[in-house]
Order: C-alpha cells, then structure tokens, then sequence
C-alpha cells in the first residue's frame, strides 16, 4: 500500500509547480522584486551623495587666497565683494541667487599672520557666513563653509591631530568579516522572519481554507487515507512551497544588500555577503526549515479554523504581529543569550539563532535545541490539526 | 435477499450559532436535522430516498458516507459500523454529492489516479478500470482538460467515474441528476440501470417523482428528518401514482400548508 502522506503531497506539489502563474506569484516574483526594489533604493541613494558635491555660489568679503583656493576645491565659486556691497549680497541670498555671503573682517590676515596659540587672547576676529535655510542649496553649503572654515581654524592653532595619517593605515581595525557580521545579524533576522511568515501565508490558507471554501477537502475526507496523513501530506508539501518563496526572497535580499549599504554609505567595500561559509549555510537552511514546518504547522491551524480563505486572512492577523514583534525587539539586542530556554521560546529562539550565525558566533547546541523545539511545537500542531480535521464543525460547521 | 445497508434509527441534530437561527427565524438552538431514522436496502437494489427540501436526505447520506457522525443510531454497511469502522466504510462505499467537488486545477486523468491511489488501488487494475469507464461516459475526449474548463455535465461524469475508482460496493448518490441536462441525466439514470445488473447496490436521494419511478426498486419517503413510509416502489405505487402517494402523507403530517 502506498503512503497516503506522500499521495497527498505529491498532489499539492503537482498543483504548485503545475501552476505556472503561482509559481512565478510566490517563488520567482519575491526574490525578483525585493532585489530591484532594494538595488534601486541603493542606486537612488547613491546619486543623492553625489548631488551634495553640486557646485555652490558664495559671495566673500576680504576672504584669505588660501581659504578661496581650499574652497574652490570643494567646487564653491567664490566671487569677491566690497565690505559695503554686503547688505546687497546678503539680498541675493535670501531671493536664492546666490548660497552663501562670507564677512570676514578687515584685519583679518594680520590678526592671523600674528596669531601665537600659546598665549590665547579672548578677543578673537569673527566671521559671518550668511546663508538661507530655505533654500536647499543654501542649506546644504552652509554646513561645508562651516567645516571648511573650522578646520583653517585648527589648522592654525594646531596641538595634535587625531587619525589624520592616510597613507597605508586603516584605523577601523574591525575586518570586512566583522562589518558584515553585524550589520547583516542586525538587518537578515528581521527580513528573513518577515519574508517566510509572507511566503507560508500566500500558501496555506489558500490550500486549506481554500479547499473547505470550495467544497473540495470532503473528497479527500471520503478517502480510507487516516486524517494525519492527509495533513501530513498537505503541512510537508506547504512547507517546500513556503520554503521556495522563502529561499527566492532570502537570496534576492542577501544579493541586494551591498548595494543598498553602499547606497547608504556612499562607500563600497566594506560590505561582503561573501564572507559566510558552508557552516555558516547549513545552520541557516537547518533553521529556515523548521521555522517554516511551524509556521505553515500554524498557519494552516488558523485556515482549519476559518471558514475561506478571506477569513483566514483576518484571523492570521495576529500571527503577523507577533512574528514582527519577535523579530523587531531583538534586532539591537546585542548580548547572546546562553541559557536553554530562551531557545525553546518558538519565533524568539530562530532569530536568536540567526543573529548568531550572522555574527560568526554559532552555538550548535542552541541550534539544535531551537530545531528540536519547532520540530517537537509542529508535531503538536499536527496532533491538533487531525483533532480538528475530525470535528465536523470545524469542517463542515 | 442479503442486507447490505442496515441504518438503525439514525438521529442528527445541529446546534445553530445565533446568526443561523436568525437567518431560519427559529426559536430552537437545536435543528434536529434527522430524527430516529431506519431503513434497510438490499443487494443488488436501486433505494431511493424522497424528500423535500431540507428534510434531511444530504445529511442521512453523509452520515453513512461517514463525513459526519451520528449523535445516536448506527448503520451497518457490509456489515462495518458506520460510527466505530469509518475507515473500512470508506473502502465499501462510493460517495457523490454536490458538497464533494473536484479541484479545478485537474484532469479527469489525474484525478483518477489520484483517488485510485488513496484507495491504493494497484497499478495495472486502476488502468484497465479507468479505460473501461472513460470510455463508457465518453471522457476519454476531455480526460486531459482541466476540471475548471468542463461543462457541468462533463464534470458530474468525471465526478461519478472517480467515485467508482475503487470499485466499490455500495455507491450513494445526491440527487445525481441535480443540474444536468436531459442527455446527460439519461446517461446517468441508464448507468445506475447498470451498476444494479453487476450486482452493487445505489442508495440515490431526490425530489423528482419521476427519476424515482423510472429507476428504483424500493423507495423510503423522509419528511422533517423521519421516515414516513419505506416499501418497495410497486407496493407504493399499486392504487396511487407516486405523486398523489407523496403529497397525501405530505398533508397528513403537515396540513394544507406548503
Ligand atoms: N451543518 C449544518 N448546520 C446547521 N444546519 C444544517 C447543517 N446541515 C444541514 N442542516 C439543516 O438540516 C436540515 C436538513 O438538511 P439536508 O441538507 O439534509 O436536507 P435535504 O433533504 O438534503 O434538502 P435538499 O433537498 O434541499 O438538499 C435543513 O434544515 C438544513 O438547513
Ligand atoms: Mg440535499
């Protein structure tokens, strides 16, 4: 005799990959979409970091050659004025023709000719640099004049300098390893969590609420098949379904992630999605399956319960929340959690677990204890589903 | 003449959620749906069981399809208990109503040997069978097109050729020509002609006198979830037609009112 499990979830496979418009909705569309949307996020952000090198106009009162030329560089045009055309500059400024109006005093250059740090003096030359903060040009000069300005300053009255040699050093002593680790433990748990909670509930309430909706799961009922394996059947199969979507996202946001930093950071290089190996992979996918055999195990309770698949859209609700929240609250959460049972709290011990693997700081033990867990929580919603697959009801209420 | 489906009053009630007993305007949380029900077919019998709407037909058969339980009574097909053997049921019976549908995404072909395989039906038997009875209601010209795109009468054939996939003994069938045109009833209607000659027993539920009168052997006519009258059709039918039979015992028990 043949399996009635496995029948069963022949079947729904042969609907799955039978169906050219699911597959392409749940397996090809997440993965595609998450890595254009998040590679155009960071391209977008790119140009933006470059915008703010535009060119600005600043007018300048009695400003030093040697300021003029370091701003020049910075791509200002600086056009020199008279002390009394400052009010009609200062005009310009506001009717945005113009970014900023630098005043530098009179004496300027003497006084810093003559400038010695060792004995400061309380009455110091000011400079006025005027600028219009409604004017997004404006707004954005303003801070560079400032910090050009600031480090002339320093410059003169230099004591020491602080990581200022750039030849051949890098002082960030942290690995492209570490980078990642922690930028990737803090972003993946979270995306992942969201993208397999999304791909099991575009599957489950269809497949069950479904077929009670549609009048077909009494067909199968009517079968010697007992009821568990008929769940048996349709929960594994969900779950390869669910884990395709999930597998599609996943790859589509860990491809797309050094180009949404690089976006973000205007630098490349420190992030490498590279630097995970083999143990890292295996972990991940452990985890990734069990995760997914207890969501669809719940999932699919929620679309028992239900009587379409609209309601069980609504009553899954919920379920959403909590998987969120789970995965929000640990996301700052530096310090990893060592004893036992925080490894059996369903959702909470996954994305422990990965934040871990995402850090380079497996513990295998704990892996195992959070698969055990899901394992042993998706049998126990097996158990109930068979209960409530035999209450007529529920079945047919 | 051997018993092949022995139903031993039967009762099934539901409880009805506050919404429902709004919707049906009743004051009862409890619809006793079928009330102390009994009945006996033999082998080799076409039964019918009459009725009007909402007096309990579909559920009496779904109890012996053992889709659902009986709250107390017990039926006995092939001698298995509907309520402690569903499983051994289920072998013996073939079970076809509207609430049983086939998933549109299908064919014929496939689904076929889906529901072979369910009832571990072997290979090279589930190929012959399926030629056999393809070839009998013509659906061997659709049997490779989706459930979704066949006409409704092309889908009850496919619907009653997959209940037959195991060969069972016993087929119950709701109002098997609900919704069919007079071509395909006939082919329905001469089938049920044929499965009696090859020995199986048809439990069949309807309101039409005349699909009555024209296939079975005995009828039991249900009113209000109770068995009214049970016989064989010619000694229903020796002084009065069907009809006048029917709506005389519809008066007795519920007056003028229809
Ligand atoms: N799941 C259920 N919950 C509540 N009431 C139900 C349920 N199933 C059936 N009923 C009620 O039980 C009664 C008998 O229904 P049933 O479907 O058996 O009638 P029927 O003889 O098949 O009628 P029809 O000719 O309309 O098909 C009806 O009043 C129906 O509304
Ligand atoms: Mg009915």
């Amino acid at each position: 005799m043949k399996n009635g499990a496995l029948i069963v979830f022949k079947k729904e496979l042969a609907r799955f990959f039978g169906d050219r418009r699911l597959l392409i909705t749940s397996v090809i569309m997440p993965g595609l979409l998450i890595y254009l949307i998040y590679s155009f996020i960071g391209s977008s952000m790119n140009t933006l970091v470059e915008d703010s090198t535009a060119s600005y106009k600043a007018a300048a009162v009695n400003m030093p050659a040697v300021i003029a030329a370091q701003l020049e560089q910075m791509n200002f045009e600086i056009e020199t004025i008279t002390p009394d055309q400052t009010e009609q500059y200062k005009e310009k400024v506001r009717s945005k023709d113009i970014s900023l109006c630098v005043v530098f005093p009179d004496d300027f250059e003497s006084v810093m000719a003559n400038y010695n740090s060792k004995t400061p003096s309380s009455d110091v030359p000011n400079v006025s640099v005027f600028y219009n903060s409604s004017d997004i040009n404006s707004s954005n000069a303003y801070p560079l004049m400032i910090t050009t300005l600031d480090s002339v300053e320093k410059e003169l009255s230099n004591v020491f300098d602080v990581n200022a040699l750039t030849d051949d050093i890098s002082y960030d002593v942290a690995t492209e390893e570490d980078t990642t680790g922690t930028l990737m433990a803090m972003i993946l748990p979270v995306v992942i969590m969201t993208l397999l909670y999304s791909s099991c509930v575009a599957l489950a309430p269809e497949s069950i609420a479904g077929e009670k909706e549609r009048g077909t799961i009494a067909s199968l009922l009517i079968t010697p098949v007992p009821r568990s394996q008929i769940i048996l059947g349709k929960v594994c199969a969900l779950s390869v379904m669910s884990l395709l979507g999930g597998m599609s996202s996943f790859l589509g946001t860990f491809l797309s992630i050094p180009k949404l930093m690089q976006g973000m950071d205007g630098e490349s290089g420190s992030i490498k999605t590279d630097v995970y190996g083999a143990k890292e992979y295996i972990c991940l996918i452990v985890l990734i399956l069990s995760t997914v055999l207890l969501l669809i195990t719940v999932i699919s309770i929620i679309s028992t319960l239900a009587k379409s698949v609209k309601e069980a859209g609504t009553m899954v609700m919920p379920l959403m929340m909590v998987v969120m929240l789970v995965s929000f609250l640990t996301m700052y959460q530096t310090e990893v959690k060592t004893e036992f049972f925080w490894y059996c709290i369903p959702l909470y011990n996954t994305v422990e677990c990965m934040k871990n693997v995402f850090s380079f700081s497996i513990v295998s033990q704990n892996i195992a204890v959070t698969c055990a867990a899901n394992i042993l929580y998706s049998g126990a919603g097996i158990f109930v589903l068979t209960k409530l697959f035999n209450n007529e009801r529920v079945m047919f209420g | 003449m051997k018993e092949i489906l022995k139903v031993d009053s039967v009762t099934k009630t539901f409880r009805l959620t506050s919404k429902q007993q709004r919707q049906r305007k009743l004051d009862q949380k409890v619809l006793t749906a079928v009330d102390n029900l009994s009945f006996t077919a033999y082998e080799g019998e076409i039964f019918g069981l009459l009725g009007p709407n909402g007096a309990g037909k579909t559920t009496t058969l779904r109890m012996l399809s053992t889709l659902i339980k009986p709250d107390s009574g017990d039926a006995l097909i092939n001698g298995l208990s509907i309520v402690k053997q569903p499983a051994e049921v289920r072998r013996n019976i073939g079970f076809l109503t509207s609430d049983v549908k086939l998933e549109d995404f299908f064919t014929p072909d496939y689904l076929f040997d889906f529901f072979s395989d369910m009832h571990s039906v072997p290979d090279d038997v589930r190929k012959e069978r399926k030629e056999t009875l393809f070839k009998r209601f013509g659906i061997d010209k659709f049997s490779q097109v989706k459930v979704a795109d066949l006409s409704t009468g092309m889908k009850q054939k496919t619907s009653l050729v997959v209940s037959l996939a195991h060969d069972p003994d016993i087929i119950i069938f709701d109002e098997p020509t609900n919704g069919l045109d007079v071509i395909t009833a006939k082919v329905v209607t001469d089938f049920l002609g044929e499965l009696r000659q090859s020995g199986k027993t048809v439990i069949i539920s309807t309101h039409i006198f005349s699909l009555i009168e024209k296939v079975c052997d005995r009828v039991g006519i249900i009113i209000d979830g109770k068995m009214i009258k049970c016989s064989s059709l010619d000694e229903i039918t020796a002084e009065k037609s069907l009809e006048d039979v029917f709506f005389e015992l519809y008066r007795e028990r519920k007056g003028d009112e229809i």
